[in-house]
């Protein structure tokens, strides 16, 4: 009986998954190996387009301005494995408690910059760090502390610092949310006993919370990692990469190559170099945090 | 006793303190684009801090009449809409089947899709272009709908999947015996049982597709095409100096999302957490 009603015949199953399939396959598969088969060829967009064999390739490896943007998307990913991640746990840590007033309201605020767009995240930031109508700089020189104006955005030495603060500070609700859930899955009488036998707030939380939270701060690392290896949005709109090419990451790289060089056949070797690198780091660091915790 | 009730109010304080500083940090710039969008940009230079004496929408008049933001707005809205439902319906179709059917590349496609969470986006941003560009898709209106429901289908497709998987299959049985056909089933029975993961996948897809730059920026040219994030460039390119007004046109961008926010934050939360951990 139940055979017969979940053994579908061709056309049924044809229109349940053939819509998704052609989709999927359309504009996500076929990009894919449309990135790895231009990457073979010199292409300006026009008609002239030569094979090119891996000389693309040869010359990404050796593109010192490509592994800058690639050394950029680092930074931003170790600079959110610690504010991120860190202070994410710590909110989540301080949420968790019995003494929090207004639990809720606070859990709402600090979630929300997430669901803003990047974008406007990055015209909200540029206004931050206005030199003349800035919010950072009013409030230093209302604190007194006018010494400590900086030109943020506009100093190449310290632009990807600034241009990353905004990007923690949006999703740090993201990571709370996130240990908050892993924290809600731990039996609350672990921290009862804890209590009893006298361990501190401190203590319980780095030797009871943290040891039990592996799996979720595992899962924040590699959305932290893959969240980073993609940003665009916010850089292009503060800085637009600049100055020069000082905040450049790599998913601007490709659009610039495109778009300002029309090196349509290097651009595309660059989005394969991005893919790649991605799925690089993401199985890394899956591998490395699986070797921790065994 | 004493002492340990005294240090336990104490952390209470600093708990509360450190929290509320948090929250602020969170809200205040969010409040400030707020208030000073009602400013004039005489009120705002005078000091950028002070509540509006009274709250001007000029800004906002501005924005619309001479930003056009209107038609980014409803761009927005048409693209957005029509993608979910197509997303929610062809991924509900497609997880249905996945979950329900036995057949050879059943497990092969349910990974083919899956492993779409893994393929960074961005990296599929210059090939679409050539792609679209190939086949002449830029610069229509279907142009951003397409890619933006290919993009929400692994997220989609694995949030249905394993929840109409949840679904005892007695439902369909009792159904079909009743002589039903598939889709009467689906769309009376499967469907509305499916609402909790409807309504995460809603939410998710409509907020990437709202907030959406890259290919947006980089398949459409024409104006009357563009969403709200390209107008939002176009915009600060004609206001740059202007904050007030640049302010405005950031509100119009986000209030719908906050409305959204604020109706379904449980969701959003809840939906935002499980597509991290299953990404």
């Amino acid at each position: 009986m139940r055979d017969r009603l979940f053994a579908p015949r061709l056309p049924t199953l044809a229109v349940l998954l053939g819509p998704a399939l052609l989709l999927f396959v359309a504009f996500v598969v076929v990009p894919v190996i449309l990135a790895i088969w231009f990457s073979a060829f010199n292409w300006s967009g026009g008609r002239s387009m030569t094979f090119a064999g891996i000389s693309n390739y040869v010359r990404l490896v050796q593109d010192v301005q490509f592994w800058k943007t690639f050394a950029n998307n680092l930074f931003l990913i170790v600079f959110c494995l610690v504010g991120q991640i860190g202070l994410g746990f710590l909110v989540a840590i301080l949420m968790y408690g019995r003494s929090l007033r207004l639990k809720e309201f606070h859990r709402t605020v600090i979630f929300f910059p997430v669901v803003i767009s990047a974008v406007v995240i990055g015209f909200m930031w540029s206004m931050i760090y206005n030199k003349d109508y800035g919010l950072l700089n009013y409030a230093l020189r209302g604190l007194g502390l006018g010494g400590w104006i900086r030109p943020y955005l506009d100093d190449p030495h310290t632009v990807m610092f600034y241009a990353s603060v905004p990007v923690v500070w949006q999703y740090i609700g993201l990571y709370m949310m996130l240990f908050l859930t892993g924290l809600q899955g731990i039996d609350p009488t672990i921290f009862e006993v804890a209590e009893i036998d006298g361990a501190s707030a401190g203590q319980r939380a780095l030797h009871i919370t943290l040891p039990l939270l592996v799996d979720t701060m595992k899962v924040a690392v590699m959305l932290c990692i893959a969240g980073n290896m993609k940003i665009f949005d916010h850089i292009f709109i503060m800085t637009g990469g600049g100055p020069g090419r000082a905040s450049m990451v790599m998913a601007m790289y490709a659009y610039n190559q495109t778009f300002e060089m029309f090196k349509l056949g290097y651009s595309s070797s660059i989005s394969v170099g991005i893919m790649v690198l991605s799925l690089a780091l993401i199985l890394v660091s899956r591998g490395l945090l699986r070797q921790k915790s065994a | 006793m004493r002492m340990h009730l005294l240090r336990r109010t104490g952390l209470g304080v600093v708990t509360n303190a450190v929290v509320v500083f948090f929250s602020a940090v969170c809200l205040f710039p969010v409040a400030w684009m707020a208030y000073s969008s009602l400013k004039t940009k005489a009120e705002f230079a005078k000091d950028l801090l002070a509540l509006p004496a009274v709250p001007q929408f000029v800004n906002y008049v501005a924005a619309f009449r001479v930003g056009e933001m209107q038609i980014y707005f409803l761009n927005s809205v048409m693209i957005s809409t029509i993608s979910v439902v197509v997303l929610v319906f062809v991924s509900f179709l497609a997880a249905y089947a996945l979950s329900r059917y036995r057949f050879r590349l059943n497990a092969v496609i349910f990974v083919l899709f899956v492993s779409g969470l893994l393929v960074p986006v961005h990296g599929l941003l210059i090939p679409v272009f050539i792609l679209f560009k190939r086949l002449d898709l830029l610069d229509h209106r279907i142009t951003l709908i397409l890619p933006y429901i290919a993009f929400g289908l692994p997220l989609a497709i694995f949030l249905f999947e394993s929840f109409i998987r949840s679904i005892p299959r007695e439902m369909e049985e009792a159904s079909f015996m009743d002589g039903a056909s598939l889709a009467f089933t689906l769309r009376r029975i499967i469907f509305p049982m499916t609402a909790p993961a409807v309504a995460t996948a809603t939410i998710l897809s409509f907020l990437a597709c709202w907030n959406e730059f890259p290919f947006a920026l980089v398949l459409l040219k024409t104006k009357a095409l563009k969403t709200l994030p390209i107008g939002l460039t176009n915009f600060s390119g004609q206001f740059a100096t202007d904050y007030t007004k640049l302010m405005a046109a950031l509100m119009i961008t986000i209030i719908p999302m906050m409305v959204v926010y604020f109706l379904s934050y449980k969701t959003i939360m809840r939906g935002m957490v499980a597509g991290a951990v299953k990404g």
